[in-house]
């Protein structure tokens, strides 16, 4: 006789299921994958060409007699090759999470399906589980995806061999990676389930986004928003004003997209020397404080949504 | 008489200061076809919805097949099927896999041999392949009563089932009814504004006005009563407040 699966399993993998047939998810995912193949397709394009021409020089001065300087391209971490990575998980990594996010309840409540779940013999808790984890293992398919083309083109690259601690911090970087999205996954989630209307459902998530990257970076460390797309220019220092430097203090802890630069430049080694972020909480302490705050929100909406509705108000 | 299978106890429900049930007490006996009238707005989903543990009471409790509805609901549900007024199940998904994922979230052991079994006794093992955004609302009704059924419930909640059936769906729907009370012994506890329909399924009913019990009573009492076959007709209009008759479907 078949085994029966734990209902929390059963909503998980149905639900993650159900989104991965939708056209939109599947179009904003297969957008990220792209940009992450273009982001390393860029830092390896890069790297080859210099690398070419420092072999084909190196060449001729020890023919010529002269002698050969160091190879620039063992100059820097191989691991910043990926730093344009994280520019696409802070736009469209955290877009598409949203957007995940968001249909993983509104296909229950479109559906109108809530109050046949609501009675059957499980508690809201294991209904909340269920969908945070199958937020969490589509999560975790995009990070692995990440994490699988970023080994893929240092392995396809013989002059950058990464040592056994790059490639934990690769690890290291995907990991926060996943941790930045699932802030945005679980807001839309519990968003998802708070919200009386599917419109107000994914603006709340949407509006945070737009904040936490383009307003807070602002306000926090003087970024218009076309630096804050630049992994770069993004680190500059802080302008030395009492504003600013107040500004970042009491802001920066909430200005989420900047501690997840910081993080992921300190992780994979493109972090300026002496530079570090100006807020007074670490910034991957930050982004785990900020999963959980989102994880609670995320579970407070879901547990408490009303199962007797069938669908949004409007 | 058996034992009540549902008991309820000043069993009251107020949303935003409007009173929706009030003070609702009754008992129903186990293998009941219990008929629930009351016209639009007189709280019988709102009863339903407490009963089912998907609305809690403001106040006063009850019993589905004894356990209490506020202090375990859990095994309230694993002793309830429902179907709501408007059966809305996964349009995308054939009607097998809608009813593969609740008879997983119902926990039955073997889900694909329940839900085969389940789709022939209902007669619609050739909707099995089909997906559901499809279906007529006769198709969607049985896809809802099956998955209604998938764990054998002990008491079987009906809104408003016949609503918007065609004559063949609605004697289809009945014959259903009557066979799931006749061989499982289920207890059904239905929700209707056709009175005709409580005649020719009901063993008891109750009449529900503006959230208040104004009567219950066991069928064969009522045409005893009344002495003809439009007795309930009779019986309801005389419980319907005058000035609300229009309100009657």
């Amino acid at each position: 006789m078949a085994q029966a699966r734990a209902p929390a399993w059963a909503i998980a993998s149905q639900s993650a299921r159900f989104v991965l047939r939708e056209r939109t998810v599947a179009l904003l995912a297969v957008l990220f994958v792209a940009l992450v193949l273009i982001s390393a397709w860029l830092g390896w394009q890069a790297t080859a060409t210099v690398d070419r021409i420092y072999l084909d020089a190196a060449a001729f001065l020890q023919k010529t007699g002269q002698p050969v300087p160091a190879n620039p391209v063992l100059d820097i971490s191989p691991l910043s090759l990926m730093r344009n990575m994280s520019v696409y998980v802070a736009l469209i990594g955290a877009l598409s999470v949203i957007v995940i996010g968001n249909r993983l309840v509104g296909l229950d409540r479109k559906a109108g399906v809530l109050p046949l779940i609501g009675i059957r013999p499980f508690s809201r808790a294991t209904y909340a589980a269920g969908k945070i984890a199958a937020l969490a293992g589509l999560i975790l398919i995009l990070a692995l995806i990440s994490g699988g083309v970023a080994a893929v083109t240092f392995l396809f690259l013989p002059a950058v061999v990464p040592t056994a601690a790059q490639w934990a911090q690769l690890a290291g970087f995907i990991g926060i990676s996943a941790l930045y999205m699932a802030i945005f996954g679980l807001v839309a989630l519990g968003a998802g389930a708070a919200a009386r209307s599917e419109t107000v459902g994914l603006l709340v998530p949407v509006t945070l986004w737009l904040t936490l990257t383009f307003i807070f970076p602002q306000l926090t460390a003087n970024l218009n928003p076309t630096a804050a797309i630049n992994p770069i220019s993004a680190l500059a220092p802080l302008p030395d004003t009492p504003f600013f430097h107040a500004a970042s203090q009491i802001l920066g802890p909430l200005s989420l997209a900047d501690a997840y630069r910081f993080a992921s430049a300190g992780l994979l080694d493109y972090l300026p020397p002496g530079m570090g972020s100006p807020a007074f909480l670490p910034p991957i302490a930050d982004l785990m404080l900020a999963t959980l705050f989102a994880a609670g929100f995320a579970w407070h909406a879901l547990t408490r949504q009303s199962m007797a509705q069938g669908d949004y108000d409007a | 008489m058996s034992d009540p299978i549902l008991s309820l106890h000043r069993l009251r429900q107020v949303f935003d200061g409007f009173t929706a049930v009030d003070d609702l007490s009754m008992a129903i006996p186990q293998g009941e076809i219990f008929g629930f009238l009351g016209h639009n707005g007189a709280g019988k989903t709102t009863t339903v919805q407490m009963l089912t543990t998907l609305a809690r009471p403001t106040s006063g409790t009850a019993t589905v097949a004894g356990h209490d509805i506020c202090a375990d609901p859990l095994a309230v549900r694993r002793a309830i099927g429902y179907v709501p007024e408007n059966v809305r199940l996964y349009d995308t998904l054939t009607a097998t896999e809608n009813l593969l994922f609740f008879a997983r979230l119902s926990g039955v052991a073997d889900p694909r041999a329940r839900v085969r079994e389940v789709l022939d006794l209902l007669d619609c093992a050739d909707l099995a392949d089909r997906r559901v955004g499809g279906f007529s609302k006769g198709m969607r009704q049985r896809i809802g009563l099956a998955q209604a059924i998938l764990h054998r419930p002990a008491v079987l909640f009906l809104d408003e089932p016949t609503s918007g059936l065609d004559p063949m769906g609605i004697k289809m729907l009945r014959d259903l009814i009557l066979r799931l009370n006749a061989e499982f012994g289920m207890t059904i506890f239905m929700n209707t504004h056709l009175i005709s329909e409580i005649a020719k399924t009901c063993t008891s009913i109750a009449v529900l006005s503006h959230g208040r019990l104004v009567f219950h009573d066991r069928i064969e009492a009522v045409t005893a009563r009344y002495g003809d076959d439009t007795a309930l007709e009779v019986l309801y209009l005389s419980l319907t407040p005058v000035g609300r008759l229009s309100e009657v479907a």
